[in-house]
């Protein structure tokens, strides 16, 4: 453990929770998903005709250009978090993951199921991720790691002699290129999903335990809870 | 100066037309011009290796390509009467004959003759699905195949198992590389494949003694190694965003990208935009019809339907496609997460209430 991870703000008794990369990497992702999406599902259906607007616009080449440019700029800020995940604090570290096999990390987990599901009515508190968002996120991420690799995989495509091809083409033995196009394809949605989930669990856990989730991943900074 | 020489003059082909169609065929090897000589010399000469074309499960839709090698070409020369030894569907000879000229060859040109097949080789009940002279096309092909100097698979049922070995595949359907595994096996798929590829393939063997590179389909990459998407006449229009939305509306008659209707030019590995059909008069986009994808593994089960961007999802319903799906997901997400939200809404009511009760007490 670092020494810093229990800074405390003396004034309001705030801890520093979100290290800067990770909320860099956070809001990266946010933009990138974004951009990634609606470019996306461009391609896959172009739904802008070039000619409804102005017969030369290279519009197309754009959205491709925009969806390569940002995917690269994805996998950096995706590479960064899984990097914090091994030097962050304890909140960003792999050590926050729930251990299945202790009995106290199976308890909080269960616990907050049945918050989920109004089996229970008050969340046990946590500071970092809680344990059920955490199993949602590395989902998440898994996601978003088989998301670059068919992303890049179909991107090599075009010059099967380069490098990128050479580090990728392995994707091509396991689903033929089709099947790679529509998993990348529908993986968006599944994520899309995610999206909905995360903005809607976020609002409910500052709404129900006052403890700063939103405003957090802006400042870093949650109030500090004994209970 | 030989044999070749004198069959060139039968057919009206001149040295300078000859020679004109080497430099063509060191384009299609992406060689230098400057090969075309060497090219005309390795046809020339006499010790070209007899070739034996054997056909299995298929519609005989390569050798109607390479017959199709039209006019009286040079490759038609090449391919067909200087060198095949044994074609079923071209050969004077017939039955038990055939069978005896077959196995000459192959007694007296053993590990030097070329071996060609087209179609896919049946494997279930033993292979009782194709026999010809009696015998199942397996056993044929290790016979044959085996004692090849290399095996040469046209078309996309001998490369990949083709029609014949999509789903449901009742025949157990399978490749010659499949059937023949350590063999040196070249991979020459498409629907049919194109007879300038078979050309530019044996002469690659004539000229430098060893098969062209191949990529991990085992397809030669002078002729598999770029995408019909990269090299298509369409493509500016589809950078553009130009496309056509229904078969002969406006922008079919312009010409503009065939992506909306399915064209799987984006996913196929082929030269076609460049070597082109019918003497490179024509192919397939350029006809106003997208790409099907026929020289891709699995064409048949992966590539379908033709006219829609991605394939239908088995077990989800006949019709049902990833955008369904997808938006069906984001939709019962947003509906769970919607139903949650109002229900704490309406649990959360009583307990401000409470909170603010005992405050009040405790004012
Ligand atoms: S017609 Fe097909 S191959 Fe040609 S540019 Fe359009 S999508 Fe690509």
């Amino acid at each position: 453990m670092k020494n810093n991870d229990n800074i405390k703000c003396a004034a309001k008794r705030y801890i520093y929770v979100w290290e800067a990369p990770v909320r860099i990497s956070h809001w990266l992702n946010f933009l990138c998903i974004i951009t990634l999406s609606i470019t996306g599902y461009y391609i896959h259906n172009p739904f802008i005709h070039a000619s409804d607007i102005i017969e030369t616009t290279y519009i197309m080449g754009m959205m491709r250009y925009l969806h390569y440019l940002v995917g690269v700029i994805f996998a950096f800020s995706v590479m960064l978090r899984l990097f914090w995940l091994f030097v962050g604090n304890r909140y960003a570290s792999w050590h926050s993951f729930s251990n299945p096999f202790r009995k106290e990390d199976r308890k909080t987990f269960f616990a907050y199921i049945k918050y989920y599901t109004f089996l229970e009515k008050n969340p046990p508190h946590t500071l970092g991720h809680n344990p059920v968002a955490l199993v949602a996120y590395i989902v998440l991420f898994n996601l978003f790691i088989l998301q670059i690799i068919t992303g890049f995989a179909l991107w090599a495509q075009a010059d099967p002699n380069s490098t990128l091809y050479a580090l990728t083409s392995w994707v091509f033995s396991i689903a033929s290129n089709q099947w790679v196009r529509f998993f990348h394809y529908l993986m968006m949605f599944l994520i899309a999903g995610f999206v909905i989930n995360h903005l809607y669990s976020a609002i409910l856990f500052d709404f129900k335990t006052q403890s700063g989730e939103i405003s957090s991943i802006f400042s870093g900074w949650k109030p500090e809870r004994n209970s | 100066m030989g044999k070749l020489d004198n069959i060139l003059k039968e057919y009206g082909v001149s040295r300078r037309e000859f020679l004109k169609y080497c430099t063509a065929l060191s384009g299609t090897l992406a060689l230098s011009p400057a090969f075309a000589p060497k090219i005309a010399e390795a046809i020339e000469d006499d010790n070209r290796p007899p070739v034996i074309w054997l056909e299995f499960q298929d519609c005989a839709g390569d050798s109607e390509s390479l017959l199709r090698a039209n006019r009286p070409t040079v490759a038609e020369l090449v391919l067909d009467y200087l060198s095949i030894d044994y074609h079923e569907t071209i050969m004077a000879a017939a039955g038990h004959q055939a069978e005896a000229a077959r196995d000459e060859t192959v007694k007296k040109y053993k590990n030097k003759y070329i071996c060609v097949v087209e179609g896919s080789i049946p494997t279930a009940d033993d292979g009782i699905y194709c026999c010809i002279g009696g015998r199942s096309a397996v056993d044929i092909l290790k016979e044959v195949g085996g004692n090849a100097a290399f095996v040469i698979a046209v078309g996309t049922c001998a490369a990949y198992g083709g029609l014949p070995a999509a789903y449901p595949n009742p025949t157990g359907a399978k490749s010659v590389k499949e059937i023949l595994g350590n063999k040196t096996v070249i991979n020459l798929p498409g629907c049919p494949m194109n007879v300038d590829n078979l050309t530019a393939t044996v002469v690659h063997y004539l000229l430098f003694g060893a098969p062209p590179a191949l990529d991990k389909f085992l397809r030669p990459k002078f002729a598999y190694g770029k995408r019909i998407h990269d090299n298509c006449e369409r493509r500016a229009h589809f950078d553009a965003g130009q496309f056509v939305e229904k078969w002969g509306d406006e922008g079919h008659r312009q010409g503009w990208c065939l992506y909306k209707m399915g064209c799987k030019g984006p996913e196929t590995f082929h030269n076609c935009p460049t070597v082109r059909w019918n003497e490179g008069l024509s192919w397939p986009v350029m006809a106003g019809h997208g790409c099907v994808g026929c020289s891709e593994p699995g064409f048949w089960d992966t590539m379908t339907p033709i006219y829609r961007r991605l394939p239908n999802i088995p077990g989800f319903g006949v019709e049902a496609t990833a955008t369904k799906i997808g938006t069906t997901i984001v939709g019962i997400s947003a509906v769970v997460f919607g139903v949650h939200g109002i229900v704490t809404a309406i649990r959360n009511r009583g307990l401000v209430r409470k909170v603010e009760n005992e405050f009040e007490d405790n004012e």
